[in-house]
Formats: C-alpha cells, structure tokens, sequence
C-alpha cells in the first residue's frame, strides 16, 4: 500500500506545485511508482508546470463523477517510467469534489502506486479541507518570510487536529540575504514552526526557466533547487536515515524567559 | 528585547519578535481588545483578596514550541502595608 501526502501552505505563491512536481518527479527518479493529483479546482496548475497541459482529457472531477475510471484520467509522463498526473478541472469549483471523495479516490491510488502526491491549494478552505481528507502524512512549504509563517502556523494546527503528521520545506532560502540578516533563516523557521525539517530550498533562478518550459527542475538535474528536491526526495522515502534532523525545540523562548523577556505580549 | 543582540536589530531580527507575538495571539484567538478585558477582569479579581494597583497588573501570551501559556504578574503589597 502506498503513502499519501499532502503539499500545502496556508499561502498562495510558496512554492506547493513547484514542491509537488519537483519531489514527485525525484522520487520517481528513485524509481518508486509516483501518482500526482492536483486538487486545486477551478486554478489548477501541477498540469502547466509538469508541462503536461495539452494532454488533458479527463481530469479528478470526471472522475469523482464516474464519468470515467481514474486510469483513463492519469496522464502518463513520458520523460521518466513511473510518474502520473491526475490533473485538476479548471471549469469547475472546489464544491465539486468532497473529502470524502478524495478519500477514496486516494485510497484507490495508493493501492496501486508507492506514493499519491496532493497539491493542496492556497487557503484554509473547502478546496483544504478535500486536499488533506486522503492524506496520510503533510508537507508544509514556508518561505522565510512572515505572511508565509504566520499562515503556515495556522495550516500545522489545522492538520494538527486532524492527527496528520506534518513536516516541513523551507522554500526560496538566499544564503546571502540569510548573512545580510535581511531573510530568517531556515532554522528560524523550525523554531518558530516547531516542526521537522525534511528539506530547505534555495531560491534558484533555474526554477523559473524551467518552469517556463514546462520541465521540472530535477528533470534538468544541475540545478542547486534540483539537487535538494533529489536530497528531499531521499529522506522521504527513507533512503538517507543518517541526515541531520533539525527539530524545534523552543530555544528562543528558553533563552528569552532566563533573560528576563520573553516572546510576549504584555497586557 | 534588543539587548540580546548588539546594535541596531536587523530586520530578521525584528521578524522573529513579531512572528512570535503575532503567532501567539494567532495560536490563542485573542485580539487586542480582548486581552486588554481578560487584565482588567483578572486585575479586579485579584483586589478583592489583596489590594494592589490595579494598572500593575500584567498578562502574558508566551509560546513554547507549540505549547502556549498565559502569565499573569501583579506585584503585591508588603505585609501588613495597605
């Protein structure tokens, strides 16, 4: 049986289906049996990005209505053995898909493939809650930037009462600006998200142009982007156990309080 | 809060202090107005056991990981003072 995760943010524009395609396109790399769905109904884009956009027949909502079997719906990526997208309708809204029809629509997936990727869309909404109903586990993307964090808190305790466990892919990281102390540094947002780190982007120019031409990064391969998804791709599957795990663990706050002030807000 | 770091706080710096206050009223559902009636409520409490200034007394949203607690602070009159 497979494993289901969901990519999602809270944020519009962190990097959801750049993350999904990349990390579906690596583990299929890896040569695991990889199933792509994008659940973000009505704005869909995992199929633009993939590059996989004139071969559009049927899509999830032809299939939630039985309108045709998944297998007819699964567009078969040519570049690599084993990667799929089910793309999303563009016509219709996120109504026209309930949890619990993804519920099993992933479920029928994952009996025949080693990992069903969501592309969850932006927003804590219906189209939300439809992209978690058939997961297993979740991936946060943050940038380090404060709208994403601030959001992204908002989707961990969300998924947080719904008992998935949840990781998370810092995106758009710059070294340089990390020094310059213009941008939070990953291990500012694990602290501040308190979550496991499986993965921290860099922002990398290379993903845009390949975006552009409908290829995704780890498909190129040279890329700095592309060599952490592959990194990424690794630790997900289990293939690297000895990586460094960087967990939260309230350190700022500790200090804070020893200090005599703390992350607070006095009334 | 800066006198952790040296100079003037960079704007990574100043990020990290206000996701941590934004994340704690976020994380609490508390707004501003809100939090302001729960000190005076709790401040109103407090002096009818002991007499204290009421404009003394302070609360604190914190968060620790994803833990979240409050704390109250009031400063109390010496024994046997007024």
């Amino acid at each position: 049986m497979g494993r289901s995760i969901v990519i999602t943010s809270g944020k519009g524009g962190v990097g959801k289906t750049t993350t999904t395609a990349n990390l579906g396109a690596a583990i299929a790399q890896l040569g695991m049996s990889v199933v792509l769905i994008d659940a973000d109904i009505g704005l869909r884009n995992l199929d633009v990005v993939m590059g996989l956009e004139n071969r559009i027949v049927y899509h999830v909502v032809d299939v939630v209505q039985r309108k045709c079997a998944v297998q007819k719906a699964l567009i078969k990526d040519r570049r690599l053995d084993n990667l799929w997208l089910l793309p999303a309708s563009q016509t219709d809204d996120k109504d026209a898909v309930t949890p619990d029809d993804m519920r099993k629509l992933v479920g029928e997936l994952k009996a025949a493939h080693d990992y069903v990727l969501i592309d969850c869309p932006a927003g804590i909404e219906q189209g939300f809650k439809n992209a978690i109903a058939g997961a297993d586990e979740a991936v946060v993307v943050a940038t380090p930037e404060v709208s994403s964090i601030r959001d992204a808190d908002r989707v961990v305790g969300l998924l947080a009462a719904q008992d998935i466990p949840t990781r998370l892919i810092v995106n758009r990281i710059s070294a340089h600006m990390v020094k310059k102390g213009d941008m939070l540094s990953q291990a500012d947002v694990i602290e501040i998200l308190a979550l496991e780190l499986i993965g921290a982007v860099p922002l990398d120019e290379h993903v845009v142009a390949s975006t552009n031409k409908g290829m995704p990064a780890v498909l190129e391969g040279k890329s700095s982007a592309a060599r952490e998804f592959t990194r990424i791709a690794r630790r997900v599957v289990g293939l690297d156990t000895d990586a460094e795990r960087e967990t939260g663990g309230g350190w700022f706050s500790r200090i804070g309080r020893a200090l005599g002030f703390s992350s607070a807000t006095a009334a | 809060m800066w006198n952790m770091f040296r100079g003037k706080p960079s704007s990574r710096e100043v990020a990290k202090g206000r996701l941590h206050l934004v994340l704690a009223h976020d994380r609490v559902g508390l707004e501003g107005g809100k939090l302001q009636e729960m000190r005076r409520e709790i401040a109103a409490v407090i002096s009818r056991y002991v007499p204290i200034d009421l404009d003394a007394v302070e609360v604190q949203i914190e968060t620790k990981s994803r833990a979240t607690e409050l704390r109250v602070s009031s400063p109390l009159p010496a024994r046997g003072g007024g």
